[in-house]
């Protein structure tokens, strides 16, 4: 039997951020994770991350996930891999199967941060070979330097489908399309546009209704759905693809709470049937908490919050933590919670199809909610996309309210500002000079943002854009400029391409349109 | 087919270059591959036909939760290839059921 201060179940975000908030108390701490290396999911997660400094927004989950382990060594935290904890029974013991062998723990506290699970959906065809969850296609390109396919249809336009979409996109593979069953692009509106601005289509009301091909996958055919979800007969199309990628929501990984004896509820908002919970992620059982997805789905930056918030609880009822230090952690880190939770994508706004407009009283683009791009006019509508001013400036295609502000760390000269409330919309201040410098083009996690110069040359325009593909373009190439749809508008030169090690792998790709393609032009293909 | 240049990924870690077989078959791969991952990569897409209806599978989630791509490896069926590294010299069969093709083929005669 081993013993310990806490016992952490679950090596990914919430796991690891749980552990190292414990061990900097003064807890011995065990992790006991069921794969072959820690990080949970974050290994996989190649783009920006959202939300403000102290969220490491803009840093790219993988780095996040190298971070978090870094600490976790310094501070000795016993992080023991392989190890599938099978339950949790009275007097909080764990039964763990270690390799081939079972093993007892026992903790005072135990945090449950198990994460989630991928959901499914059954269609004929759906066993073959070739029909992958969205997970498997991030295993397989960004851990394993395999590509999932050649033509991918993405099933699932929330976050994950459609980062899934770009990093595919970013491994080599064409994507066929991105469909969802439900009438609008569920994710955020920024990665959509960054999928759509290539020349993915979006099908909204749209799912899959059979895997073609006999041994392996060969193409898909997908129908429009009704009201009800089902599908329209007579609506059938068939894509040319190889694999089949599905992304239809998480569900939390509850099940080692229920052996426990939490009290469990079916909270759609959630994500599924999730323990019950207070504010410290603290479950019916004392002393048993569960934090991250398990406890409900959210994003990886708020599941690195509640671990810590659920470590603190546990030290201080244990006697390493002073009842105001406590108090005053446990303030920050809700601080830091609520400026995540907030927004039309919040988890209280789940499932929401009433919102019109954004925080200021804009009007929220209907076209981005069904196709994954912004229309011309509805651009207009954003002041922080649309600056007139002589020489280079910022043009901010951000949309909807979504927490993030590294935009405004990033200008150095103050032309960009969020303020308090993170989710808010940029401002732009056009009495400031914009040197064209590109760090706010290379901080915005959601590439939303572009440098335009509308009298860069006669007659041209020049219009700087976020570029993470490779081969990157030389100066000098000859093309062809997108528009936010993916259709080719006019004939482009690039004529600059800047990259620095503070931007992180996202290149500044400055192309040169006619001046009248200045506000239409945003992605560029030889 | 492997990914030869990537944008954000600067390295795999993949090792020296290493041999198995497919169902006796001489393959390749790297050292830092899984066996799932070695086979994507060689364009094999079927790891098991199923015991009742025999239809094939392969991997599905490639996180070890679906055991879709289990495959008899070093004569060890259902093993999961997708979180199994892969290693000099293993040789992997694909799976009839829980056992190899000519297993199956004289069970079914």
């Amino acid at each position: 039997m081993m013993r310990h201060d806490l016992i952490v179940i679950g090596a990914g975000p919430a796991g690891l951020s749980a552990a190292i908030e414990a061990a900097r108390l003064g807890m011995d701490v065990a992790v006991f994770d069921e794969n072959a290396r820690p990080g949970g999911q974050l290994f996989k997660q190649i783009h920006k991350f959202f939300g403000s400094k102290e969220h490491h927004a803009k840093e790219r989950g993988f780095r996040i996930g190298e971070d978090l382990l870094a600490d976790a060594e310094k501070l000795g935290v016993a992080v023991h891999l392989n190890a599938t904890v099978m339950g949790i029974y009275e007097g909080r013991e764990v039964l763990v199967k270690h390799e081939d062998e079972t093993v007892h723990a026992k903790a005072d506290a135990i945090i449950i941060a198990t994460g989630a699970a991928e959901n499914m959906i059954p269609f004929t065809g759906w066993d073959k070979p070739g029909v992958i969850g969205a997970g498997a296609a991030q295993a397989l390109m960004n851990l394993q330097g395999v590509m999932p396919g050649k033509r991918i249809l993405m099933v699932g336009s929330g976050n994950v489908g459609l980062v899934v979409s770009f990093q595919l996109l970013q491994a080599g593979c064409e994507v066929a399309a991105v469909i969802d069953a439900a009438p609008r692009i569920g994710g955020y509106g920024v990665h959509a546009a960054k999928v759509a601005r290539t020349g993915v289509p979006f099908y909204t009301r749209h799912t899959v209704v059979e895997a073609l091909g006999k041994d392996r996958v060969e193409g898909a055919v997908i129908a429009e759905v009704d009201d009800h979800f089902q599908p329209i007969p007579g609506t059938e199309k068939t894509l040319d693809v190889d694999t089949i990628c599905i992304a239809v929501g998480l569900s939390p990984m509850s099940q080692l709470a229920d052996t426990a004896g939490c009290d469990l509820v079916l909270d759609r908002k959630r994500g599924g049937t999730v323990p019950v919970i207070d504010e410290y992620g603290e479950t019916s059982v004392p002393n048993v908490y569960c934090a991250g997805d398990a406890a409900g789905i959210e994003e990886a930056s708020t599941a690195m919050i509640l671990g810590r918030i659920s470590a603190i609880r546990a030290a201080e009822k244990a006697g390493f933590l002073g009842a105001a230090e406590f108090t005053a952690r446990a303030d920050e880190y809700a601080a830091s919670l609520s400026k995540l939770r907030r927004g039309m994508f919040a988890p209280q706004n789940k499932g929401r199809t009433d919102m019109t407009e954004t925080d200021e009283g804009y009007p929220l683009s209907k076209s981005l909610l069904a196709h994954g791009f912004l229309e011309p006019n509805e651009v207009s509508a954003f002041p922080c996309a649309t600056v007139h001013e002589v020489g280079v400036h910022p043009v901010i295609e951000c949309t909807q309210n979504i927490p993030c502000n590294p935009c405004q760390d990033a200008c150095r000269f103050g032309c960009i500002t969020v303020g308090d409330d993170i989710v808010k919309l940029p401002v732009i201040d056009e009495t400031k000079r914009c040197t064209g410098c590109g760090m706010c083009v290379a901080s915005c996690s959601g590439q939303a943002i572009f440098l335009v110069d509308e009298a860069y040359e006669p007659g041209y325009a020049s219009v700087g854009i976020p570029y993470e593909f490779v081969p990157v373009p030389k100066a000098g190439a000859r093309g062809h400029a997108l528009n936010r749809a993916g259709a080719p508008i006019c004939d482009a030169e690039v004529v600059s391409v800047k990259y620095t090690k503070a931007m992180d792998k996202t290149v500044l790709l400055t192309m040169k349109v006619p001046a009248e393609f200045a506000s239409e032009a945003r992605f560029y293909r030889d | 087919m492997r990914i030869k240049q990537h944008p954000i990924i600067d390295d795999y870690g993949k090792g020296a270059q290493i041999s198995f077989t497919l169902d006796g078959k001489p393959m390749v791969g790297y050292e830092g591959d899984s066996i799932a991952a070695a086979l994507h990569a060689a364009g094999i897409m079927t790891h098991r036909y199923t015991a009742k209806r025999h239809t094939p599978r392969g991997v599905f989630c490639c996180i070890g939760r679906c055991t879709d791509c289990v495959m008899i490896v070093n004569g060890q069926p259902n093993v999961r290839t997708c979180i199994t590294p892969l290693e000099e010299g293993m040789e992997v069969q694909t799976q009839y059921g829980v056992v190899n093709r000519e297993q199956w083929e004289a069970d079914h005669q």
